[in-house]
């Protein structure tokens, strides 16, 4: 620890005495090293800015100076209050999603593939609300095609709409604790729309996540085990009587509640059957009776003729449930290493107060740990966090649009409502590869000088293949033709089946969700940096580089590769141009991944 | 003058980068008995019609199931006792009677998942049914390299595949060479390569982040030139992306870049043939064989042939039945492929029946992962598959 103190402090003395302040600074940020592992709380004397910026990085997305200032003016115990008591804070100026009303009523249920939903309309005459054509026409089932592709489309569009949307909650939010909970247990109850295919199922599934984020841990899992985004996600409309589907009950305990290694493949056989039967008629919950299995069961132990609620109770009682879950948000919230000692005592708690998510949240945000070298900017930062946070930095209110944030952050490995997989994002050192690192840097490029010009929207994007259809029927040939691609064997297979042509649909269904969705408004971000610098009295390159650092970066920079921006700076003039180079290189600096 | 300038100094900067990547690569790496081996894994991504790719033109049952799109015996491209090829793939027939592919009979997993994205999932971590966040190719070289060795795994796609997620080892993972890039003016870019250079402080992720940061500066030009500047006389057929993607595995192969796991997929689902499938699969299957085959012949002309083998999956087989729609529907059981010089060819396991089904599909015959055991143990010489595995699967003896 000494010498960790030393260093910046010699290289400090070195230099001038503005890099002396800046090191004296830098060195005073995270506690002592004896800090680690320690779940006392803080007290005043601890408090400062740096401890303030940190808070306020993990339990929300950052915060610009100032907001940083007025926090740290605050006791810690008032500070964390404030961010995890969050109910009291007025937030009513957040707008609910705007939906574009793409879905009618002959969509419900919309069928698993197109091939299915062909299927369907052979034998009714009709499908997703549309009729067949009468007979002897060309393409007798190409409207329930074309309705296929859109149902698809339109629900993908939606939900980069609402992707969006939640971005700018996260960036606009009074209560960002709430949303940095909503998006753990996002990755915690994974759902992708990808698979679930019903923008309405996410929007609902968030409200409800977001509803319960610092409540209790038995009202999300109830909540999550009856959300049909997730009876979806999960094929539970499969898990039936008379065969069960063991999915259900096997990420209940392995990814939601208890871990692996804490109980056996017969409990989760047997939680599997007490939860059949439990599916959902669109956008409800539904208890299927006749598809429930009333016998008994034996589950951890237990004997009884239980179902989903008993299994989940059970869940409860287990003192490792606190721990797993206790654990998995120490990890989110702090670091990615628990010592087990930590993860015992933190379980033990969680369990005790029949797990609310309030005290816990406050028990790891005041602790000593919280604010040691181990936790102090050794995050890596997710990528929505990573371009939330930095849009909440430059002092923004709204999401620039010009670049896209779900290709920005879809780019890097992360796309809201759609996580890799049931097991959520991985996080930590998975979102970095080389080629995700520079990536990482370059779309900032792109945000501070932004390619109005060559930007392709990311809501009227279509296929090559695709728009080569809408060219060509535009120069007036026919479906057969439009749709034919260089090799004859290909065309013929596409448009072979009399009833309808595939291609054409995938065409034709962009088409009318073009029409059918809300536009995303075009917008690049608006910033004038020569008045960030200048308000904060930075007049020499010096001063505009260590403002910059203050601003944007927690973990602190080594005084050489400061020199490299102040010299980076000094070879230009002061303008916006120069000052936005400056600070595309330090948001792609090494340092500024850690949060 | 420019231009031949930059032309002549070309291969010089590259076989100096190379030398400082293998160095790094190589650093403290003793538990593989084969440290120059290379694998190639190959994902067609879909579900591949299994039944239609190695046929079972012996077994009545399959043309039973199959009365409109079962390949007629006499277009067959036969090398076993009832079973050949798709007619398309004459390039595995080439590589087969050279001895050098190993099929591996019905392939699968207990409880099988017929969602791609499950199913595919299981495959990826290597762990059906359960909550892995880890790829098994990711746990592979974190059991094997030290977290500081380089560019361990290349994985060629739009985006990083869940099976070379590892804990230590960042894959490098790009689709378009020439786009793996640091982006802004010499001015930017020089300030960030100095700002990339390796630290030693006390915060060990920061320390992580600054060696990738080096690392991407450094193998991005690499990767980017090894590309671009590659020529080949092999001819790797017609075939989409994976005849490129292969090539420019051989062309990183050839730069002596000092990966040991290649990842290479095809784009979207292109193997799902729900509907009409008979010319599309021609296709996939033609691209695929003509691109393996050129792949090993390209690597055999490196003199690399002795050090290269190909692995390949896919995440389900689809339905004996065909469907109303001359297509097929997921299903289970597969085979899986293994090329190589080292390889003994020939036929593994044992094909599933085509009429004891289970609810209209195969049941496996072989867990998928004793063919990653094979290839962990017996082709790299890693001998603790079951760390890298989370349990014990028996190599089948495939490779000399």
């Amino acid at each position: 620890m000494i010498r960790s103190l030393v260093r910046p402090l010699l290289a400090g003395l070195v230099v001038c005495a503005v890099a002396l302040t800046l090191a004296a600074r830098v060195a005073t940020a995270p506690g002592p090293a004896s800090w680690a592992d320690d779940l006392t709380p803080i007290t005043k004397a601890d408090w400062n800015y740096d401890r303030a910026a940190h808070l306020i990085e993990r339990a929300g997305f950052g915060a610009t100076p100032a907001e940083i200032e007025r926090l740290a003016a605050l006791s810690p115990d008032q500070a964390v209050a404030r961010l995890v008591n969050y109910e009291s804070i007025d937030n009513s100026a957040l707008k609910p999603f705007d939906e574009s009303g793409i879905w009618d009523r002959g969509m419900d249920p919309f069928p698993p593939s197109r091939a299915e939903a062909v299927r369907l309309a052979r034998d009714r005459g009709e499908g997703l609300g549309e009729k067949m054509l009468s007979p002897g026409s060309p393409r007798r089932l190409q409207p329930i095609v074309d309705k296929f592709f859109y149902g698809l489309y339109a629900n993908q569009i939606e939900t980069q709409r609402l992707g969006l949307w939640w971005a700018n909650r996260m960036l606009a939010t009074p209560r960002p604790l709430e949303e940095k909970l909503t998006l753990f247990w996002h990755g915690h109850f994974a759902t992708g729309e990808n698979k679930v295919r019903d923008y309405r199922m996410m929007l609902q599934q968030n409200l409800m996540l977001r509803a319960n984020a610092s409540g209790r841990l038995q009202d999300l899992l109830i909540g999550i085990l009856k959300d049909p985004a997730m009876l979806v996600y999960l094929d539970n409309g499969e898990n039936v009587k008379s065969h069960p589907n063991e999915n259900f009950g096997r990420e209940l305990l392995e990814l939601f509640s208890m871990g692996v290694g804490n109980y056996t493949e017969h409990d989760v056989r047997e939680a599997a059957r007490a939860f059949t039967g439990w599916t959902n008629d669109v956008l409800t919950y539904k208890f299927d009776a006749a598809q429930h299995d009333f016998a008994e069961k034996t589950f951890l132990g237990r004997k009884g003729t239980f179902n989903g609620d008993d299994i989940i109770r059970i869940i409860l009682e287990q003192p490792v449930t606190g721990e797993f879950v206790a654990g998995k948000l120490y990890r989110y919230f702090v670091r990615e290493e628990l010592s087990p000692a930590v993860r015992t005592q933190l379980g033990r708690e969680f369990h005790e107060s029949g797990y609310q998510i309030k005290p816990l949240m406050t028990r790891i945000l005041l602790s000593k740990d919280f604010y040691s070298p181990a936790s102090y900017a050794t995050q890596i930062k997710s990528p929505a966090h990573l371009v939330v946070s930095t849009y909440r930095k430059m002092g923004l209110r709204e999401t620039p649009t010009i670049p896209d944030f779900g290709r920005m952050t879809g780019g890097l490995g992360q796309s809201l409502f759609d996580p890799p997989n049931v097991a959520g994002w991985a996080g930590g050192r998975t979102w970095i590869t080389p080629a995700t690192l520079l990536q990482r840097g370059n779309m900032f490029r792109d945000v501070l000088f932004p390619d109005v010009k060559n930007f392709r929207p990311p809501d009227r994007a279509m296929s090559a293949t695709d728009q080569r259809v809408g060219e060509r029927l535009a120069m007036g040939m026919n479906i057969t033709e439009a749709t034919r691609e260089g090799d004859a064997e290909s065309n013929k297979m596409i448009d072979r089946d009399e009833d309808y042509n595939t291609r054409y649909g995938g065409w034709a269904g962009y088409q009318i969700a073009f029409k059918r969705t809300k536009l995303i408004p075009r917008q690049p971000m608006s910033i004038d940096l020569v008045s960030m610098v200048e308000a904060a009295h930075a007049d020499t390159p010096e001063k505009v580089v260590d403002h910059f650092l203050r601003r944007f970066l927690r973990a602190s920079l080594a005084e050489k590769d400061r020199q490299v921006l102040v010299d980076f700076l000094k070879s230009k003039r002061m303008d916006e141009r120069s000052l936005r180079e400056l600070l595309y290189v330090v948001l792609s600096l090494p340092e500024y991944q850690l949060g | 003058m420019y231009g031949i300038g930059v032309g002549g100094m070309l291969p010089l900067i590259l076989s100096r980068t190379s030398a400082a990547l293998s160095a790094q690569a190589l650093q403290g790496t003793s538990v593989e008995k084969h440290p120059n081996r290379i694998l190639v894994v190959i994902e067609l991504s879909g579900g591949n019609d299994g039944l239609n790719t190695v046929v079972p033109f012996g077994d009545p049952a399959y043309y039973r199931a199959r009365p409109k799109i079962g390949i007629i015996e006499r277009e067959v491209i036969k090398v076993a006792d009832g079973f050949g090829f798709h007619p398309s793939m004459v390039g595995f027939e080439r590589l087969y009677k050279d001895g050098r592919l190993a099929v591996v009979h019905g392939c699968g997993y207990d409880h099988p998942s017929l969602s791609h994205f499950s199913s595919m999932g299981f495959w990826h971590t290597g762990v059906p049914n359960g909550g892995e966040p880890l790829g098994w190719l990711g746990r592979l070289a974190d059991a094997t390299y030290p977290a500081t060795s380089k560019n361990v795994i290349v994985n060629l796609g739009n985006s990083q595949s869940l099976a070379v997620r590892g804990q230590q080892h960042s894959p490098l993972v790009f689709d378009d060479p020439g786009r793996f890039r640091r982006d802004g003016t010499d001015e930017e870019k020089h300030a960030l390569a100095m700002l990339s250079e390796s630290r030693t402080t006390s915060n060990a992720t920061l320390d992580f982040l600054a060696n990738t940061a080096k690392n991407a500066t450094e193998s991005s030009d690499f990767v980017r030139r090894a590309s671009t500047s590659y020529r080949t006389p092999v001819d790797y057929g017609q075939g989409g992306g994976l005849a490129g993607n292969l090539q420019r595995v051989a062309a990183l192969i050839a730069a002596e870049m000092p990966t040991r796991l290649y990842y290479v997929t095809y784009q979207g689902n292109s193997f799902d043939t729900h509907v009409q499938q008979a010319d599309l699969h021609t296709r996939l299957l033609m691209y695929t064989a003509d691109a393996v085959r050129g792949f090993m012949d390209d690597v055999a002309r490196l003199g690399r042939g002795d050090d290269v083998a190909v692995m390949i999956f896919t995440e389900f087989g689809r339905r004996v039945e065909e469907n109303g729609s001359l297509g097929t529907d997921h299903g289970t059981a597969t085979p899986m492929f293994l090329v190589g010089k080292a390889v003994k060819g020939g036929f593994y396991s044992r094909h599933p029946s085509l009429t004891d089904l289970d609810d209209g599909n195969m049941k496996m015959t072989t867990d998928f992962r004793r063919v990653y055991a094979t290839a962990i143990k017996e082709w790299l010489g890693y001998d603790q598959t079951q760390a890298v595995l989370k349990g014990t699967f028996a190599p089948m003896g495939v490779f000399a």
